[in-house]
């Protein structure tokens, strides 16, 4: 696009009067700038936005620039074939995409070591029988009227589950008592990362006078080195 | 079928199932496989499966009733068994026990039984398993152990499957949340089953596992056995709970579900599957005498209207045609000998 006034190239902003387009300059020669502002600019318009962007936010998925364009050299399975379905296209693509089958694997199974037996070995399996539901059988069954005892199981299952979960979420915001023993312990024979961990604790079950001296040792250590 | 036969508490677990993938070194994972590349395969594997004594079909070559038989035993979907894509199977004279080749996979092993015998399921697979693990060049690294075209089932390769038939939790407030946590806790999931439309299979769960890595074959099984165990007494107290506060309903619901299977003329398959639930919520804990329904034959109903050929197919046969067929099925199940 060329000015229509002094034919020099347009750059980033243009303005429009009268059907004729005028560069910066010329427009603020003739004083129309002022009257029109500047809502012709080029930054001002909407810029598609890059496919590697629109994918990953329409999978809810991480951004990950880096990798959207690697593609395994042996059967073309790209990255985002992977993140979409887990679905993999060869044996050549764990060794292409390792880091994100790694963080796939651990996302979905929480462990990465392979435990299981080898080739051709067969794996003996010995499961304890369960005399309760075996004997149960299932044609069987007995015809036994509706006792108070089973009906209190159920509840005695909710009631488990709960207590579980009570006791998970006490572990989690209890502080440890640990620290406790720190209080009137030789500090100068305690390692580094012992004394940082009892004076997070400390600090957690609010007892400052040995958080402060906790952290005090660790400066005068740092001191020292 | 395999489904009808005597098993374990098939009054609540309907079938085990064990899938184990594998594939063979030197070829892409079936989805990235030429046509040249599965017809390798499916050579290959074949060759591998005649000494262990297994039957060799190629899916393009199969006629529509021996399609039904494979889709109704469960060994393959209706679109797997339509697409010509140079698939096979490898079948064994044990009913439940085959091979599908160039699925997801290039081998899966897929071995069920009924009930909840999930050590016999898994000694069928493994056992053809280890078979072909000698006798070709697996997939296999001591990092990941055995790779498999999915991530979720790299690892041991391996997946079990029990289905589920458990109305008495589903009935009970807050029971499936119960069943779900507790699955949570030994790393498993537990999955409501739909039909083809989509619509909820009536008390029809599926439980499965998620972990293929940092567990051992012998923890996968050990945990499953705890899980059933747990979910037999629980729907067990379930039944027992329901029958006994509200015998009344659930007898007339049982006596009304059965009338209407018995002899209805038209039926859809959710309001079928949602009738066979309260016979086996009410079979063994309400008065049944007048018109009483074996294990057996609950279980055959369920199975024959969940997985039905005909329903699978959208294009030739009418919905009215469809309902009438499954109508008269039904009732020649109610009607039949039971088969002990």
């Amino acid at each position: 696009m060329r000015c229509s006034r002094c034919g020099a190239p347009i750059g980033n902003t243009y303005f429009k009067y009268n059907g004729a387009l005028l560069c910066d300059n010329c427009a603020r020669d003739l004083k129309i700038d002022e009257v029109l502002g500047r809502q012709n600019s080029l930054f001002e318009q909407l810029f598609p936005m890059p496919g590697e962007i629109a994918s990953v936010l329409g999978t809810g998925g991480d951004l990950d620039f880096a990798n959207t364009k690697i593609r395994c050299p042996r059967c073309g399975t790209s990255l985002r074939d992977i993140e979409s379905g887990g679905q993999l296209g060869c044996i050549e693509c764990y060794n292409t995409f390792n880091e994100s089958v790694m963080k796939n694997i651990l996302k979905r199974q929480g462990s990465s070591e392979y435990l299981g037996r080898k080739p051709g070995q067969k794996a003996e399996v010995k499961l304890t029988s369960v005399a309760e539901t075996d004997a149960a059988g299932d044609d069987s069954s007995k015809k036994e009227s509706a006792s108070a005892k089973d009906a209190v199981e159920l509840k005695k299952a909710k009631a488990e589950i709960k207590k579980e979960e009570q006791q998970k979420t006490e572990q989690e915001t209890k502080p440890s008592d640990a620290y406790k023993s720190l209080k009137d312990a030789d500090l100068t024979s305690i390692p580094d990362h012992e004394i940082e961990d009892g004076m997070k604790q400390a600090a957690a079950a609010e007892d400052y006078d040995l958080a402060a001296k906790l952290r005090d040792e660790l400066r005068r250590r740092k001191e020292d080195n | 079928m395999w489904y009808e036969e005597k098993g374990q508490n098939t009054d609540v677990v309907l079938s085990t199932k064990v899938v184990i993938n594998r594939n063979i070194k030197g070829f892409p994972f079936p989805v990235k496989m030429s046509d040249a590349d599965r017809e390798n395969v499916l050579g290959m594997v074949r060759q591998a499966a005649g000494p262990i004594g297994l039957n060799f079909v190629r899916t393009d070559e199969l006629d529509d009733t021996a399609k039904q038989d494979l889709y109704e035993r469960f060994f393959a979907g209706y679109s797997f068994l339509n697409s010509n894509a140079k698939t096979g199977f490898l079948l064994s004279k044990t009913d439940g026990l085959g091979v599908v080749i160039n699925s997801t996979d290039h081998i899966s092993i897929n071995s069920m039984v009924p009930g909840s015998d999930i050590e016999t399921a898994y000694s069928r697979a493994t056992d053809l398993a280890v078979e072909f693990e000698k006798s070709m060049d697996i997939a296999y690294t001591d990092k990941f152990g055995f790779l498999t075209s999915q991530i979720k089932s790299v690892g041991t390769g391996m997946q079990i499957l029990v289905t589920l038939a458990i109305p008495g939790i589903e009935k009970t407030e807050g029971a499936v949340q119960v069943l779900n946590r507790r699955a949570e806790k030994f790393d498993w999931q537990i999955i409501p089953m739909t039909q083809n439309d989509g619509l909820r299979q009536s008390g029809i769960y599926v439980l499965t596992n998620v972990a293929t890595l940092g567990i051992t074959e012998q923890d996968m099984l050990t945990r499953t056995q705890k899980l059933i165990t747990d979910i037999i007494k629980l729907e067990k107290t379930c039944r027992k709970n329901i029958c006994s506060r509200k015998k009344i309903i659930i007898e007339d619901q049982y006596y009304r579900a059965y009338a209407t299977l018995r002899y209805c003329r038209r039926i859809e398959s959710t309001e079928a599957l949602t009738l066979i639930n309260w016979l086996r919520l009410g079979q063994d804990q309400i008065d049944t005498s007048e018109a009483d329904v074996s294990w057996s034959k609950i279980n055959k109903l369920t199975q024959r209207v969940r997985r039905n050929y005909m329903d699978s197919n959208t294009k030739g046969v009418r919905p009215a045609t469809k309902s009438t067929a499954r109508a008269q099925m039904i009732r020649d199940i109610l009607k039949g000998e039971d088969k002990e």
